[in-house]
């Protein structure tokens, strides 16, 4: 009876503790982002930092992007060409490629595919910089590793998504259009206007809106993981592990969130 | 008549549990050089980082010139304290993705980069290399000039020969002595290697479970009776 009470108390020691240990998290990254927020408009800006963000961020990251959208929006055509030819409602395919792109696939893959290059790129260099005490020299160096690092890559985060969505909602329409057109046999024009006549402000709007917060998730999650990096190599690749995982997974409970507030609009 | 720089008193510090520091005291003073000598994780380099307010610690208090405790100092007085020191880093710590010429800029603006070189012995052609290009030896003297450019009140150099092989380590440890012994800087070197010790420290601290276990003048040591002192130059020669 006593080794069974030990047993459940040690039990309730490792349930306590892991409670313990997500809530020291979540506070550890609230303080981190009231910091971050602070110094965007605090101190100096470096804008030649920013710059090389928003080519590394964004510009780079166009070939994944426009690769994820085109095959998403031709996929996207064949598939309700199955399911709609079966009760002829074959054109209706445009609207709903554009809306599935605009409103929820372009900003999710994105977002996911961008956590993966540049969130895992961000943990990596900030955690390198962590453990071989380049963040240290910074400070005594009399610059705020907040205003040098961090900042420039949230702001070309929140910047550079958005153009990336907004880019992959165009070519992931074509895609959709390339099938319907060359595959399917469907009339150009007509697939063209029902694209447009359908698609609403506040589609492609919400979509983009995604982008930002989005942007925003992944580089902060890259900068606060790589920034709490300990211990040399290996704490490094736990970093950009933990910084992918976490942003992918907030990446897809905000954008249920996110939709089911723009759903009530 | 030596002025008191920097006074340690009952310093602190543990990670998770583990006492590092427990209660050490340990003066610095003004213009003179300090070897801290010790093992192995025996805290020698949380205790500069400590100093320098790289690290907070959890009780005892530091002093520097007027400031009365270093760890009552607000972020932005913080901030403008620890830009009083100069620091060469365990392995360098330049920045990577940066040339020589910027990580250097980054201690001081506008200067003739040609005199540091010089005075570190580097040719003037290693300004647009990149620092993963270079040999930790190299490196390590990149970094030293960094720290020295800034001007630094105090300089503190974490085993500026750790790593090297005995030529270069040599040619280091003469370039720090010339350095030092010429601008008469606040010095303060960890370091596992007895030829640093004698060649350019005035004094030396000997740090053995958290606190100092001997300290006195560095051509001394060989005089001491402290015998884990003894033990521990037995154990590197
Ligand atoms: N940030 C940290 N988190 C947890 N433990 C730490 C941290 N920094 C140092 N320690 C621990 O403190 C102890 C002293 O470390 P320190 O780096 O000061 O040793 P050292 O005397 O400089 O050794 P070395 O000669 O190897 O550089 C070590 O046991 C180390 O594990
Ligand atoms: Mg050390």
């Amino acid at each position: 009876m006593n080794q069974f009470l030990k047993k459940f108390i040690n039990y309730l020691k490792k349930i306590g503790d892991l409670s313990f240990g997500i809530f020291c998290s979540i506070g550890e990254i609230v303080l981190f982002f009231i910091e971050c927020v602070k110094y965007i408009f605090l101190d100096k800006f470096y804008p030649k930092v920013f710059l090389a963000q928003l080519i590394k961020i964004g510009y780079n990251s166009l070939p994944v992007v426009g690769l994820t959208s085109i095959f998403t929006g031709m996929v996207l055509a064949l598939q309700s060409y199955t399911g709609f030819s079966r009760f002829s409602a074959e054109s209706a395919i445009p609207n709903v490629v554009v809306l599935s792109i605009t409103r929820e696939l372009a900003p999710v893959l994105a977002g996911l595919m961008v956590a993966g290059r540049s969130g895992a790129a961000i943990a990596a260099e900030i955690g390198t910089m962590k453990v071989t005490e380049q963040i240290d020299a910074l400070k005594t160096l009399s610059t705020n590793p907040y205003n040098y690092l961090i900042v420039p890559r949230i702001l070309a985060g929140l910047i550079s998504l958005p153009f990336l969505v907004f880019i992959g909602d165009i070519i992931g329409v074509f895609g959709g259009y390339l099938i319907c057109t060359q595959v399917l046999n469907f009339n150009p024009t007509v697939y063209l206007q029902n694209t447009f006549n359908f698609v609403q402000f506040l589609d492609v709007f919400s979509g983009l809106v995604k982008a930002c917060v989005f942007g925003f998730i992944i580089t902060f999650m890259g900068c606060y993981h790589g920034f709490n990096a300990k211990g040399g190599a290996q704490g490094v690749g736990m970093s950009t592990t933990y910084s992918v995982v976490s942003s992918s997974i907030l990446i897809l409970l905000t954008n249920y969130i996110l939709t089911s507030l723009f759903f009530d609009l | 008549m030596r002025r008191l720089k920097i006074n340690i008193e009952n310093l602190s510090k543990s990670f998770s549990g583990k006492n590092v520091l427990k209660k050490l005291n340990l003066k610095v003073y003004e213009s003179e050089s300090l070897a801290i000598i010790g093992e192995s994780g025996s805290g020698k380099s949380v205790l500069t980082k400590c100093i320098d307010g790289l690290l907070d610690y959890d009780s005892g208090f530091i002093s520097y010139d007027k400031i009365r405790n270093i760890k009552e100092l607000n972020s932005k007085k913080k901030n403008a304290y620890m830009t009083k020191f100069g620091i060469l880093f365990q392995n360098a710590a330049l920045f990577d993705s940066l040339t020589i010429e910027e990580n250097l800029r980054f201690a001081k603006k506008d200067c003739d980069l040609s005199k540091i070189l010089v005075d570190v012995s580097l040719p003037k052609s290693i300004l647009q290399e990149y620092p993963s290009n270079l040999s930790i030896g190299v490196q390590k003297r990149i970094g030293l000039a960094r720290a020295i450019l800034k001007d630094p009140e105090i300089l503190i150099l974490d085993e500026p020969t750790t790593g090297l092989d005995p030529i270069i380590g040599r040619q280091i440890i003469l370039l720090i002595k010339k350095l030092v012994k010429k601008n008469k800087i606040t010095t303060i070197t960890v370091t596992h290697d007895m030829e640093s010790v004698y060649e350019f420290s005035d004094y030396t601290a000997f740090i053995k479970n958290g606190k100092i276990s001997w300290y006195g003048k560095s051509k001394d040591i060989l005089k001491s009776r402290n015998k884990p002192l003894i033990n521990f130059i037995n154990g590197i020669y």
